[in-house]
Order: structure tokens, then C-alpha cells, then sequence
């Protein structure tokens, strides 16, 4: 059967690809997604090659399958470097600070939805992946790429769907790891989304001489007399599970930027 | 075309084709779809069988049950466009006048400066930064009243500046008392200028005689001379035409008036006059429809073919169609809109002047949002009988709430046989000329 084809322009808007529900259009949607709200956007990745777990934000492969070959076995707790012949990580260069020379600012992972869209077309086949240990030693695997969208029903243009595959991600496996609002644990944040409220940057204080100094928001220790130091050392910092079990010990109202004052005093 | 073809049978949705194959036009959010054949048939025997259950079942199944929220009156409404009755009083005497010459049948009245500068205080102040209002100057005959009309647009014009506001002007005129620098001073602040032209030569005259009863045609042809040769981009000239049992020869005059210059022509028929003079019966609207459809059909060749025809009441039609436009009043009347009468008082809009009983407040004090919210809330077109069961009723709006008021809904038939034709046009030029349609949805 031919399909039905909106033709002007609230039509085309109303279109409701098959198998997404209408919470998952832009409009009902708050719209992030790293980790997100709704929808956690590193988990479509995690089971994107057959016979590895693998995590976004690391790149790290955290699991392999109990029957995997063992050189498939061997890469727990390695780091991915390129996929097909495409980086996921790159070196960023440029000035540290304004009017600076440019310089190498280190490795940094792109996002997969940009570096990995390529091979959104190859599922089905096998594609070489690079991975290290985090030393020199790098090592080459074939990995199958798994369905990423669920084939229709018919062939020709209805075959291709909006529909999340069922190889992709398991029951629950999408809505896992979302940001938590309510109990201010914004930490998996990497856009740092939250700031209105909380500022990730707290306690400044500026001089002409040498710019500014202040806390990281999550610093374990914040008070008047820390000496102001941006830390991004995870030992000195809260955990989720700080944040969760003892948000409203740990954190301070934020006013005009700061949260050093005495929670017990008025 | 008969009016089977039209007839509301269920409230969700119409089906058309003209010759592109089964479309639907889904009611709630104007959706337009092409559908198969066999879908067709499905949304045929429920609309046959006027079975609202399995007509709402098909819409659900097929996914074009889409809610867009019309529901509920749109509460106060911040006043964008106000039209200030500037002369009470009119040079003409046209035999089915809404104003009754002008005055509204009440004394001839100039509007002052201190009234029509307090309209343009109330409508720029109250705008952000940014907005866009809009001023439309009417009568009687605006021109009647030059002197006020002049330094209210430049007051508004000066005081938009300050305010960061944009303000856009109007004017409908008889024409007769247009001089060349009139025409100047409408291109020099883009106005809107709409000429009424009830036809070509002694069928004008016929319904648009001068007071004393000498024709008006010709003189106000010479009058138009600056505007139609002179204007510069910046101005846009358009003719309406009021249809009357008495001027039904709707291709010749668009034909005419589009090789006259005017960037647009529009015809709507006359459905309530005070007396009742000249207003469209039945028959006469089987005519304008079939008339209304000949103009249509040149304008597709034309456009089909590349070449500009401007028939305004296809252009508006096919852009609200491939906006899919949708809303629940047939214009802004008592809501964004305010017409003020000479006095200073706010009336629904322009022909609502002097009836106390529409009176929305007055520019000193604004709209009393009592009143604003009880007329939106009677208003809806969901509680308008029976718009709430016609599959027109988010394109139509429940039809001009002064000629519905006045004389109720004769016009219905001609209305959905407007629609269907335009619905039928519209599917045509999709597969002909989709850029055109694109480019003609971001106009205004
Ligand atoms: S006025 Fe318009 S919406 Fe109401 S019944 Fe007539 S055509 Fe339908
Ligand atoms: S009520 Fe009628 S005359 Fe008044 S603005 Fe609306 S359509 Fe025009």
C-alpha cells in the first residue's frame, strides 16, 4: 500500500515516525540527554559491537560476553581509539588562555553520535577497532556492528524505521544513568546543563593581576578559609553517592555566587 | 458543484480530490494528506454513514488524530491592530454601507487629533520592543479627515522609533479624494492602501454613487493615477470588491483590475447590510461560487505556469492551506483587534462601531478584559451552531461575526465550495509548483 503523505505543512509537523511514542518528539521533551533526563544517549552505544560492553563517556569497554573468542576477551578495561578507521578521540590544539600561542590542550573524546554516524550504515558487517591499554600497545580487533534501527515490515521505503533496535539495548538499559535534579546530582553532566541554579564555579574572586579564584562546586571542603583553588582531582571531590544519600548536608543555596557561608546561621 | 460534495457530514476531516488523487483534510490542525485508495474507502463509509465513532476510530488508526489544544478561549489578548473610524462621515453613498454613509447612522463625526493620538499611544505603548502593530485607518471615508490622519501616522511613526516598535499602516478609501500627495505620503510610510471598486465602469456606479447621485468610476480611476503609476515598492494597492446580487461578473473584474496594477484584488460577498439592500441570497452565492471558481481557474493557469495573478482570495486560501492555519475565530475581532470609533471608544472592530452592546472600552482607560474574555468565550467557534459539526470550522472560523450577528449563516454552502475548490487547487500545485507554495506561506 502507498503511504499516507502529509502534505502541507502542519501535516509534515504532526508526522510521527513509526514506533517512537509522542514523549520522545522534541516537543515533550526537555531535550538532554548526556546523561540526560529522559533518555540516556551513551547507552545506545554501549552493545554497538557484538560480544563488548562498552561505555561513552570513557570509551572504555567495561564487559565482554562470557563466549566471546579471546582476543575479544582480552579488552576489558580497554580504552577505544578508532572505529573503522574513524578517531573517537582527538588531540584539541589551541591558546590556553586569550591571545596565547596554540599549543596542544591533550586527547579528548568526540561525541559518537557525530563520530560513529558512519557506521550506523555498515550494521551487519565487521569493522576494525583500535584499542589500548592506555600505553603504546595498540591493538586491532574485527567487531560486528549491531542493528542500530529495527528493519520494517515491507521492503522499499517503509523498510527503514525510526524504531530502536532490540540488539541494541536491553529493557531499562536506555532510562539508566540519568541525571538526578531533584537530589542536585548533576555530576555525569557533560554540558553542564545546571548551571543557572548551581553553578559550577563557585566562592570567585577576582583580581585584575591574576584573574579569578574560586571553588569547583562539588569540592569536598569549602569553606571561608579553603584556599581558593579550582580542583578537578576526583579525591578531593563528592561522588554520586555523596551527592545522593547527603545532598542537603553537603551543598549550600547559592547566593550571588557563593555557598561558603554558615548553613546554620541565618 | 453541488453542494453535496461539501455538505459537513463528519466533524473530523473532508475528503478531496482534484485530480491528484483521494486526499483528506484533517479538521483539528488543517492537516492535509494524500491517502491510498483503499484508506479512502474507509474514511468514505464512516463520513457516508455520519458515524462520528468510526470516523474518530479511522482518524486514530491512520495517526491523524493530532491534538493542537483549540479548545479553550485564548483568555485576554494584547491589542496588535486597532483601526481608528477617523471621519464619521461619508462623500459616497453606497446602498448597503455597514456605516449607513458613514456615520453609523448616527451624527457625522470628524475623529480628533487628542482621540486618534491617545489610539496610537495605547496600541504602541503597550507593545515590546521588537513587536509589530499595525494601524488601519477607516471610515466613512478616511480621507474625509486628512489633517488627523496625517499627524496620528506620524505620531505613531515618531513614537514607534522610541519604543523600538514596528508599526504597519492601512487604509480603505473610496478613492474619490486621493490627490498626489496622498500618494506620496502613503509611499513614504509603506501603507496598505485598499480602494473599494465594486466592479468596472456603470456596475460601479450602480452600487457606488456619490452623494448626489453623479458615478464615482472614472473620477476615482483619475484620483488612483498617482498611486497606480508613481507608488514606489514600498506601498502596496489593492481592490476590493463587495459582491451584490447587482455586480456578479467576477472574471471580467479581476481580469480588469489586475492589468489596472493593483498588486491584489479581493472579492467578498455582501451578507448583511443595515437596510438589507443588495445583500446575497441562495442563488446568488450558487453564482459567485461558480464565478469564484472561473477566476480560480485562471489564476491556476497563470501561476501553474509561472505568470503572477493576483486574486487575493486564492492567494489567502492556498497559504492558510499549506500553513495549515488553524483557529477558532474567523479573524481578530475582540481579541488583538479593536476598532475605535471617532469618539475614542473600542468596539469589536470596525463595523461593530456604535453598538454598545459589542463596546470592548476606550483608548483612555483600554480594553475592559471582562468584556474581552465573555465576547471570546461566546465567540469560539465551538460554540457556534453548527460550525461545532462542520469540517470547516478551524479554516472558516465560524464566518464574520457583524454578518452572523446580523443575518446568521447564509453562506455556508458558498464557503465549503470555496474551501474545497481551494483544497482541490491546492493538492494540483503541491505536485506542480511546491516552491511557489513554499515561497507564498512565508509572506505575510
Ligand atoms: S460558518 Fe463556517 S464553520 Fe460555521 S458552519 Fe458555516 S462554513 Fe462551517
Ligand atoms: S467581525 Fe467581520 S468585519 Fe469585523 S473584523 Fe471580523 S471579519 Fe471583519
Amino acid at each position: 500500500m502507498e503511504p499516507i503523505a502529509p502534505r502541507n505543512l502542519t501535516a509534515q509537523l504532526a508526522y510521527r515516525a513509526r514506533g517512537n511514542p509522542p514523549g520522545t518528539t522534541p516537543a515533550s521533551s526537555v531535550g538532554n540527554f548526556y546523561p540526560g533526563l529522559e533518555l540516556d544517549l551513551r547507552n545506545l552505544w554501549r552493545r554497538v559491537f557484538a560480544g563488548i560492553e562498552l561505555h561513552e563517556a570513557v570509551a572504555l569497554v567495561l564487559a565482554v560476553d562470557d563466549d566471546a573468542p579471546p582476543e575479544v576477551q582480552a579488552l576489558v578495561g580497554e580504552i577505544l581509539l578508532t572505529v573503522d578507521g574513524h578517531p573517537v578521540w582527538i588531540e584539541v590544539t589551541g591558546p590556553r588562555e586569550p591571545g596565547g600561542a596554540s599549543e596542544s590542550l591533550g586527547n579528548w573524546s568526540l561525541e559518537w553520535s557525530n563520530a560513529l554516524a558512519d557506521i550506523v550504515h555498515k550494521a551487519g558487517q565487521e569493522v576494525r577497532c583500535t584499542f589500548t591499554k592506555g600505553d603504546d600497545d595498540q591493538q586491532d580487533v574485527s567487531l560486528r556492528v549491531r542493528q542500530i534501527f529495527e528493519p520494517g515490515p515491507e521492503g522499499g521505503e517503509d523498510a527503514r524505521t525510526a524504531v530502536l533496535s532490540r540488539e541494541l539495548a536491553q529493557p531499562g538499559e536506555l532510562t539508566q544513568s540519568l541525571c538526578s535534579p531533584w537530589q542536585n546530582d548533576f555530576i555525569g553532566c557533560g554540558c553542564y546543563y545546571w548551571a543557572a541554579s548551581r553553578p559550577d564555579y563557585v566562592n570567585v574572586e577576582f583580581d585584575e593581576a591574576d584573574g579569578s579564584r574560586g571553588h569547583n562546586w562539588l569540592q569536598r571542603d569549602r569553606t571561608p578559609a579553603t584556599p581558593k583553588f579550582y580542583t578537578l582531582r576526583q579525591a578531593d571531590l563528592l561522588q554520586h553517592a555523596d551527592i545522593i544519600a547527603g545532598w542537603e548536608d553537603k551543598l549550600s543555596f547559592v547566593l550571588k555566587g557563593r555557598d561558603d557561608h554558615d548553613r546554620d546561621g541565618d | 458543484m453541488t453542494a453535496t460534495v461539501t455538505e459537513p457530514r463528519v466533524r473530523g476531516y473532508h475528503l478531496f480530490d482534484g485530480g491528484t488523487g483521494p486526499h483528506i483534510l484533517v479538521s483539528e490542525g488543517s492537516l492535509v494528506y494524500a491517502i491510498p485508495p483503499e484508506v479512502r474507502e474507509l474514511f468514505e463509509d464512516a463520513a457516508a454513514a455520519r458515524d462520528e465513532t468510526a470516523a474518530s476510530a479511522l482518524l486514530a488508526r491512520f495517526g491523524l488524530d493530532v491534538s493542537v489544544g483549540l479548545d479553550e478561549a485564548p483568555g485576554e489578548v494584547p491589542l496588535r491592530s486597532i483601526s481608528l473610524a477617523i471621519a464619521q462621515t461619508c462623500n459616497l453613498s453606497c446602498t448597503y454601507c455597514y456605516a449607513e454613509q458613514g456615520d453609523f447612522g448616527g451624527a457625522a463625526k470628524l475623529m480628533s487629533e487628542q482621540v486618534a493620538h491617545a489610539a496610537v499611544e495605547r496600541l504602541v505603548d503597550d507593545a515590546a520592543a521588537g513587536e509589530q502593530v499595525t494601524i488601519a485607518f477607516l471610515g466613512g471615508e478616511p480621507l474625509a479627515n486628512r489633517r488627523v490622519l496625517r499627524s496620528a501616522t506620524e505620531h505613531a511613526a515618531a513614537r514607534a522609533v522610541e519604543r523600538g516598535v514596528r508599526v504597519g499602516y492601512s487604509i480603505t478609501t473610496n478613492g474619490t479624494l486621493v490627490t498626489p500627495d496622498d500618494a506620496e505620503f502613503f509611499a513614504r510610510h509603506g501603507f496598505a492602501v485598499t480602494v473599494s471598486l465594486d466592479g468596472v465602469g456603470a456596475v460601479h456606479d450602480r452600487l457606488r454613487p456619490a452623494r448626489n447621485g453623479r458615478p464615482t468610476y472614472d473620477r476615482v480611476l483619475r484620483r488612483l493615477e498617482p498611486l497606480l503609476s508613481e507608488r514606489r515598492r514600498t506601498m502596496n494597492l489593492s481592490a476590493r470588491v463587495t459582491v451584490t446580487p447587482r455586480n456578479l461578473c467576477l472574471p471580467e473584474t479581476l481580469d480588469e483590475f489586475i492589468s489596472l496594477g493593483f498588486d491584489s484584488v479581493g472579492f467578498s460577498p455582501m451578507l448583511s447590510s443595515p437596510t438589507g439592500a443588495d445583500e446575497m441570497a441562495g442563488t446568488d452565492l450558487t453564482a459567485m461560487l461558480e464565478q469564484m471558481t472561473a477566476c480560480a481557474e485562471r489564476f491556476e493557469e497563470r501561476v501553474g505556469s509561472g505568470v503572477p495573478y493576483p486574486f487575493l482570495n486564492a492567494v489567502n486560501a492556498l497559504r492558510e492551506i499549506h500553513r495549515g492555519t488553524h483557529r477558532p475565530y474567523p479573524c481578530g475581532a475582540g481579541a488583538g483587534y479593536m476598532g475605535a470609533s471617532a469618539d475614542g471608544e473600542l468596539f469589536a472592530c470596525h463595523r461593530f462601531v456604535g453598538d454598545d452592546e459589542r463596546k470592548m472600552g476606550d483608548v483612555l482607560t483600554g480594553v475592559d478584559p471582562a468584556r474581552q474574555l465573555k465576547w471570546l468565550d461566546d465567540r469560539h467557534v465551538h460554540r457556534q451552531q453548527p460550525c461545532s459539526g462542520c469540517w470547516a470550522r478551524y479554516l472558516c472560523g465560524g464566518g464574520c461575526h457583524h454578518e452572523v450577528i446580523g443575518r446568521g449563516r447564509p453562506a455556508c454552502d458558498y464557503i465549503r465550495g470555496w474551501l474545497h475548490h481551494c483544497l482541490c487547487m491546492y493538492a494540483r500545485l503541491r505536485e506542480k509548483r511546491p516552491e511557489y507554495l513554499d515561497m507564498m506561506a512565508r509572506g505575510r
